[in-house]
């Protein structure tokens, strides 16, 4: 493993292709910088996220997970992301009450226009994982060094 | 109220109301009983309701073809409910034979009080709020809080909330949460790290029977997310980390349906504290949408209504 002073955090989100991922491509063609920690996985809406996901992205080693979709009212698809809001929330609560770090996830909502807000975001959560340090929920000894935990899909 | 159950599931068979009668009938070991599916209605006389009736029928519904009468407590009677929400079941082809209950004994804090196998014990009776074991000649008497379910104590709606025939008289609540929390709330005492460990110990047990799964009326997918293998989402081979995953994402994909039942809890052969995973997604659907599972046939499910303003605080 690397030095703790080296250790980037690796951060997977899930973004919705209408809002979410266009605001993440605004950000870009803004030339705008944001970390290089997540990498985007477009889903076709905030809908689609099944807490399974998050789940699996700790597992797979991942320190945090981010969330994205529409603001409350602008889905594509009218209430997709009214329902992802439920169960997004009682994910969060859930896990954090099973022991997982709450730092790690995150749920945001976040327009085709803002690219600003989605380099903030994803600036603030980044900052906040290292803070949190590295994932070794699912490794096998809490403080050994994880390889087990990113062994296997 | 046994009698009246017999004389009236053999007339609903009689009159053909139903196809099938879902109840209890005495077990093969002592003081348990078993679930007895029937279209015979000579076999209702076999029907019993005595303080051992575990089982939450509801599960067998969406298995039973045809229209069928189910014998059902205040919680099997919220599960029920909750699969005619979601569409599972036909509220015109069910119907419901109530039982007001008292609460159900918990054969395994029984042998703890009396350090006894269940097969050396006498009679287990239950006298208001006392439960009187005779063993060996003796009378021993403890009172209720000691002897049932923990989810029994937290009951808070013991009469059925949907029947059609109530057998007896309704039963007011008396949930004693505090008494019923008690792992709960050692739990909330910890720091996260220390409940991922306590899960994570625990969990270490779990042999992947799936029976948690499969006694759970609230846990009707024709195909199980654990069981999928592209993409495989969770080894089928016990490790905690897996077995974790598996409980925390089935208590997620239950939440809202799950009505503090226990079975989860009962069923485990390792004796894993599933209802604490359980009644904790409980409260928190209560805490955040102000939601209880199976109380109106005509609401809506949890998870497929939303409001307009709500759980915003999780949002960046």
């Amino acid at each position: 493993m690397k030095q703790e002073s080296e250790w980037e955090p690796k951060l997977v989100g899930f973004l919705c292709k209408w809002c979410s991922y266009a605001g993440a491509d605004l950000a870009g063609t803004s030339r705008r910088k944001y970390p290089a920690n997540i990498r985007i996985i477009k889903v076709p809406c905030s809908g689609r996220i099944e807490p399974l996901f998050l789940l699996k992205a700790l597992r797979l080693g991942f320190d945090g997970v981010l969330v994205s979709g529409c603001h409350p009212g602008e889905c594509h698809y009218q209430t997709g992301n009214y329902r992802a809001r439920r169960r997004i929330a009682i994910t969060k609560k859930f896990l954090e009450w099973v022991g997982i770090e709450p730092q790690r996830i995150q749920a945001s909502w976040v327009s085709a226009s803002e690219g600003g807000k989605f380099v903030d975001i994803v600036t603030e959560v980044t900052t906040g994982l290292k803070i949190v340090g590295p994932n070794q929920l699912f490794s096998q000894e809490r403080d050994g060094d994880g390889t087990e935990a990113t062994a296997r899909g | 109220m046994e009698q009246r159950l017999r004389h009236e599931a053999k007339a609903l068979l009689e009159q053909g109301k139903v196809d099938w009668i879902i109840g209890f009938e005495p077990g093969s070991l002592k003081f348990t009983t078993t679930p007895l599916i029937t279209n015979d209605k000579n076999d209702a006389d076999r029907l019993v309701i005595n303080p051992f009736i575990v089982n939450n029928l509801a599960n067998f519904l969406t298995e039973v073809k045809g229209r069928v009468g189910i014998v059902a407590k205040g919680c099997d009677s919220r599960s029920i409910v909750s699969l005619i929400q979601d569409n599972k079941v036909l509220r015109e082809s069910v119907v419901i034979l109530g039982v007001p209950c008292l609460g159900i004994i918990d054969l395994s804090k029984i042998e703890r009080l009396v350090t006894k196998d269940r097969n050396e014990l006498d009679d287990i009776i239950r006298e208001g709020d006392k439960v009187v074991i005779r063993v060996d000649g003796e009378k021993k008497e403890f009172p209720t809080t000691q002897a049932l379910f923990d989810n029994c104590l937290a009951c808070e709606f013991p009469t059925p909330q949907e029947y059609d025939i109530l057998l007896g008289e309704p039963k007011p609540a008396a949930p004693n949460l505090a008494q019923s929390r008690e792992n709960i709330e050692k739990l909330e005492g910890m720091s996260p790290g220390e409940r991922w460990d306590f899960w994570k110990n625990e969990l270490n047990r779990c042999i992947r029977c799936y029976a948690c799964r499969n006694v759970c009326p609230a846990c009707f997918c024709q195909r199980c997310f654990v069981e999928e293998t592209e993409p495989q989402w969770v080894l089928p081979v016990p490790r905690w980390q897996d077995n974790l995953i598996f409980q925390i994402v089935r208590n997620i994909h239950v939440a809202g349906r799950c009505t503090d039942c226990g079975e989860c809890q009962r069923v485990c052969p390792v004796n894993i504290p599933l209802r604490s995973l359980a009644r904790e997604m409980y409260d928190l659907v209560d805490e955040l949408f102000h939601f209880k599972a199976g109380m109106d046939k005509d609401a809506r499910s949890l998870m497929t209504h939303y409001e307009e303003k709500e759980a915003e605080e999780f949002f960046r």
